[in-house]
């Protein structure tokens, strides 16, 4: 029992640890807020209007939604290296360019997600609010307050996906120790060389936290069933 | 209020109504078998359905002072007091507590004032419907089988509700109803539709 407590201890100061859990939760706090503002106004967005190739871009949305992370991580790799049209900007292997490839993952699944849970409730939400006489904002809140429940689940569905991502980090991440490498990779090169022990640390780290967005989701879903009595 | 060769079409069901007046400060009644456009034609006055042709004239009334209590009433995640204040919070307007526990008493739905609104039955849902649609004061005011599902005693609640309205302020009403009682106690007119046209007009008295 000491023997493990010792462990985790040793490992939770350790500091390429420690700067591995910091930056996985930097990534996929900053790629979530990116994505759930651009994925949470173009789901509604498309809902809401009606335009010329709407369809077509639902489409191509869904393709990507499909889309292997290792893609999206090529792409961004291509667009950030220095040669490549965003070169400049000096952002291949830091966290900013994980952020980025995490993005062009999640807003898609984010669009695609919102899109679908508001076109299910936003419509009768938006006659009720003509019937009471609320104004175009109004209704825009009230919108987004009543699809809460929905949001929320997708933000927390957006965070799960970007934690446990590895492919495209590592491309555009490089796994670079104490700067960009995240938990995922790191067991990834640890389980590569042999070693285990960190590994397993992180990966009970994951699972912990794999465990509460799982749960929060379960709790959202159960308050949004409580809803549904009509 | 003017309609006048009013056209509209949904799915295959075709409405047309070439002239229908609602007189401000009456009370009219909307009565027709199930599919007869009743609805259609609601959500057309309310604004929800644009026309295909022909005109509203709503004469001079706001939008804004208008309510429309659907079939299906929508109910907000909260408590029934968080939708009843709702059009009042739109409007930034403070509730009067007493005022409001008043009306819940009289529709029998003060005991409900706390109960989450999704957890209601479907007449209590209809009553919390009226409430929320009379209690920001519009002048224009139309019912889409709101007393259908209502016991006895609820339903004469809101009838005298609507009375008592009608003697203090003068309200114009648009009301379907299937009972054919209630519609001979409150209406001044009753339009009688039938497959997406207006057939029939009674003024009483
Ligand atoms: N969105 C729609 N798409 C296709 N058909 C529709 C649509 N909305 C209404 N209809 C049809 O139009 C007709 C009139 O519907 P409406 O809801 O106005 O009837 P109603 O007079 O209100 O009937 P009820 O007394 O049952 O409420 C019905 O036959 C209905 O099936
Ligand atoms: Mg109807």
């Amino acid at each position: 029992m000491e023997r493990i407590a010792d462990w985790f201890v040793k490992c939770f100061t350790d500091e390429a640890i420690l700067s591995a859990i910091g930056v996985t939760l930097k990534m996929a706090f900053f790629s979530c807020l990116i994505s759930s503002v651009l994925g949470i106004t173009a789901g509604l967005l498309l809902e809401r209007y009606n335009f010329k190739g709407k369809k077509l871009i639902i489409r191509i949305n869904r393709t990507m939604m499909g889309m292997p992370p290792v893609v999206a991580g090529l792409v961004v790799y291509l667009l950030l290296m220095r040669r490549g049209p965003l070169g400049m900007l000096g952002w291949l292997f830091t966290v900013k360019g994980m952020i980025v490839a995490q993005a062009l993952i999640i807003v898609p699944i984010m669009t695609g997600m919102v899109h679908q849970h508001a076109s299910g409730k936003a419509p009768a939400i938006r006659e009720f609010c003509m019937t009471v006489g609320a104004g175009r904002w109004q209704t825009v809140w009230t919108v987004l307050r009543e699809m809460r429940h929905d949001i929320y689940f997708c933000i927390v569905t957006a965070f799960g996906r970007s934690i446990s991502e590895v492919g495209s980090v590592m491309l555009v991440g490089g796994n670079i120790k104490g700067k960009t490498r995240t938990m995922t990779t790191a067991i990834s090169l640890l389980k590569s060389q042999g070693i285990f022990t960190e590994g397993i640390a992180l990966g009970v780290v994951l699972l912990v936290m794999a465990f509460i967005i799982q749960w929060l989701c379960d709790f959202l879903q159960k308050e949004e069933s409580a809803d549904e009595n009509n | 209020m003017k309609i006048t060769d009013l056209e509209k079409n949904v799915g295959n069901f075709n409405l047309k109504i070439d002239d229908l007046y609602i007189q401000p400060g009456l009370i009219h009644g909307l009565a027709g078998h199930n599919g007869s456009g009743k609805t259609v034609l609601l959500k057309l006055i309310m604004g929800i359905l644009n026309p295909d042709s022909g005109k509203i004239d709503l004469e001079g009334i706001d939008r804004r002072n208008m309510t429309m209590m659907s079939q299906r009433p929508y109910l907000l995640t909260g408590s029934v007091y968080d939708n009843i204040i709702y059009p009042l919070k739109l409007r930034k307007i403070k509730p009067v507590e007493s005022k409001i526990d008043e009306l819940l008493e009289r529709t029998g739905l003060l005991a409900q004032k706390n109960q989450y609104a999704r957890s209601l039955s479907s007449g209590e849902r209809q009553k919390l419907s009226f409430l929320r649609a009379i209690i920001f004061k519009p002048e224009f005011i139309i019912m889409d089988e709101t007393l259908s599902n209502l016991d006895p005693e609820s339903e004469r609640a809101i009838v005298e509700t609507i009375k008592g309205i009608q003697q203090t302020r003068p309200v114009t009403w648009l009301m379907v109803s299937h009972g054919q009682d209630v519609r001979e106690e409150l209406c001044d007119i009753i339009h009688y539709m039938e497959k997406g046209r207006i057939t029939d007009e009674v003024v009483k008295g």
